[in-house]
């Protein structure tokens, strides 16, 4: 009952938290609605008995996700007039909710079969994570580092100064 | 759950509670004499409730109802999003406060086979949970930063926001040699770890096992916690009080004690990584059970010296000029003092007695092993929160672009390198 009760009130903080990111105007209260979201998923981890899982969660998703986000908040702070106009915003909204649902039923229907092919591990600790990685699924992770590692130097690229090539003007000068 | 364990847990909860919130008004007024002291006056110790002063300690009680009871001013400015205003500091708060409920007060408790921990929250991942909570908190300031619809306030939270990011990777990286080393994320194995020696005579304490990375991690922790020299967000002289700037009264009281529990977590973790935890060096948890007659007889000689002295300093201190004629109810206050810290000195000595002498029981004596713990993990805990705020009243503050500067050119070069190294030795050391 205890933990029926727990889930319940973490799944309204994640869904009331959720629906405010989508639907409020000013992008620091969808910061504040993804933080509690965010909040909200570590704590369903960690009702799940995965305290691995939930810490890394927070960490990834509020330490560096929304703190990320909020900087670019504070840097472009957009007054409320030069936000964007979206008059048809909820019905947009209902639309895609009725395109999503036949696609949302079958992955509960998926998903709801999987504990049966896996074998369960009482708890899930960063000792259990870390050697599943790097055992079992060392593949994937070292071409996740790669696909990161790409993301990075291509940020670099863009954000780097670009170089004038001198022209022929300037080079007889 | 046997009952003891209960017992403990929340003993434990209560405990990290107080040490948490009780230290607040302490710290205030640390850091409010110790910045007189260092600029050559007395500071607050006029206050009395009765006659007792405390040496000024009654000052902070009255600073909190001053700030209770100040007008809750709001900006009229704000139009939305004043419950956000308003729960801003709030988050700061609890974020230090959740932060600090990690750490291990004294080594983990046997009690009929049961291993209790001493810890508010009997986790045992606290690096992580250290890591991951204290993160938090500086989205309280960013969200009261922007919330303020001002720009010193929202200068404030750039730059808070920016200086977390970019110190958050040297302290991890610095706190990742430390796991490397310690071959653990739990606080508490870390303290143990730290009770043997290195090089033989050397304690195994962090500084001397990382000098490298316990530099890097105090730095870090300095910018985190945003104490001087890194106070960039709210430089006054720059831009009046950054994200503080439009709260008023116990909104800004939030922020402030927030910055003051951060600052005791800050001191809790270094001490915990880095300066042995609860342990005093050479001497493990389970060397003082075993040699309890001896620890109990070394406790018996050294607690009447500290007390004695401690008196000697307070008639010395306690006292006014002789050409004042009343004195305001400081012998009063001697006196009283003086009685008291008697009387609990003989009642450690009869308890120590009696524990070696007629009882012989090993949960008393582990009781008792504990209770020192917690005694020497407070008086750490105090040295380096001073240690904080003397350097707050010594160190300039950098200016914006030389923080940025430490931190991406020197201390995160740094911590990679002896990441480096440590990886590259505990892998040939224990191949």
């Amino acid at each position: 009952m205890l933990e029926v009760s727990i889930f319940a009130i973490l799944a309204l903080f994640m869904l009331g938290g959720s629906i405010a990111m989508i639907t409020s105007k000013q992008t620091v209260f969808s910061a504040f609605g993804f933080l509690v979201t965010m909040i909200g998923l570590g704590g369903m981890f960690a009702l799940l008995n995965s305290q691995f899982l939930a810490i890394a969660q927070i960490m990834v998703s509020v330490g560096a996700v929304v703190i990320l986000s909020m900087l670019t908040i504070l840097t472009v702070n957009a007054k409320e007039e030069n936000l964007p106009k979206e008059p048809h915003k909820y019905k947009w909204i209902m639309f895609s909710i009725l395109l999503v649902t036949p696609f949302t039923i079958l992955l509960y229907k998926t998903l709801i079969i999987l504990p049966d092919h896996f074998s369960t591990i009482g708890t899930i600790n960063a000792k259990v994570v870390g050697k599943l990685l790097f055992s079992e699924w060392v593949l994937p992770f070292e071409i996740l580092s790669i696909l990161l590692l790409s993301a990075m130097v291509g940020a670099i690229v863009i954000a780097r100064k670009k170089r004038k090539r001198p022209g022929k003007k300037e080079r007889r000068a | 759950m046997s009952t003891a364990s209960i017992l403990v847990s929340v003993a434990s909860f209560v405990l990290g509670a107080l040490l948490a919130l009780l230290t607040i008004p302490v710290l205030v007024w640390l850091e409010r004499r110790i910045a007189s002291l260092v600029q050559d006056r007395l500071g607050p110790n006029r206050t009395n409730v009765f006659g007792f002063r405390l040496g000024g300690v009654v000052q902070s009680f009255a600073d909190v109802v001053k700030l209770l009871l100040k007008e809750e001013y709001y900006p009229g400015h704000i139009k939305m999003g004043r419950w956000l205003f308003m729960l801003a500091p709030v988050i700061t708060f609890s974020a230090a406060l959740l932060a600090f409920m990690a750490i291990p007060f004294a080594d983990t408790l046997q009690i009929d086979g049961e291993a209790l921990r001493v810890q508010a929250l009997p986790i045992d991942f606290g690096v992580l949970w250290y890591l991951a909570i204290g993160a938090i908190g500086v989205l309280g300031v960013i969200f009261g930063g922007w919330l303020s619809h001002n720009k010193y306030a929202l200068l404030g939270a750039a730059r808070a926001g920016s200086m977390v990011v970019s110190y958050e990777l040297p302290l991890g990286l610095s706190i990742l040699s430390f796991i490397i080393t310690y071959n653990t994320i739990d606080f508490n194995a870390m303290v143990q770890w730290q009770s043997g020696t290195f090089f033989g005579f050397l304690p195994a304490w962090g500084i001397l096992v990382q000098p490298l990375a316990s530099i890097v991690l105090i730095v870090a922790l300095f910018a985190e916690t945003n104490r001087n020299p890194f106070t960039v967000a709210e430089g006054e002289s720059e831009i009046v009080a950054g994200y503080m700037t439009e709260h008023t009264a116990m909104k800004f009281a939030m922020y402030f004690m927030g910055e003051y529990v951060a600052m005791n977590t800050a001191s809790a973790v270094i001490i915990t990584v880095i300066f042995g935890g609860y342990q005093i060096p050479w001497v493990s948890t389970e060397m003082m059970l075993e040699n309890f007659s001896a620890f109990a007889v070394v406790m018996m000689v050294s607690v009447p010296v500290i007390v004695g002295l401690l008196i000697k300093w307070m008639r010395k201190n306690n006292t006014v000029r002789p050409t004042v004629s009343t004195d305001g109810g400081r012998n009063f206050e001697t006196k009283v003092l003086t009685i008291a810290l008697l009387s609990m000195t003989a009642l450690i000595e009869v308890i120590l007695l009696y524990l070696v002498f007629v009882a012989d029981s090993a949960l008393a004596n582990s009781i008792t092993v504990m209770l020192f713990q917690i005694v020497v993990f407070v008086v750490k805990l105090m040295m380096f929160n001073i240690f904080f705020i003397l350097i707050r009243w010594t160190v300039p503050r950098f200016r914006y672009d030389q923080v940025q500067h430490l931190g991406w050119y020197y201390l995160l070069p740094l911590s990679l390198l002896n990441l480096f190294i440590t990886a590259i030795i505990v892998v040939g050391v224990n191949p």
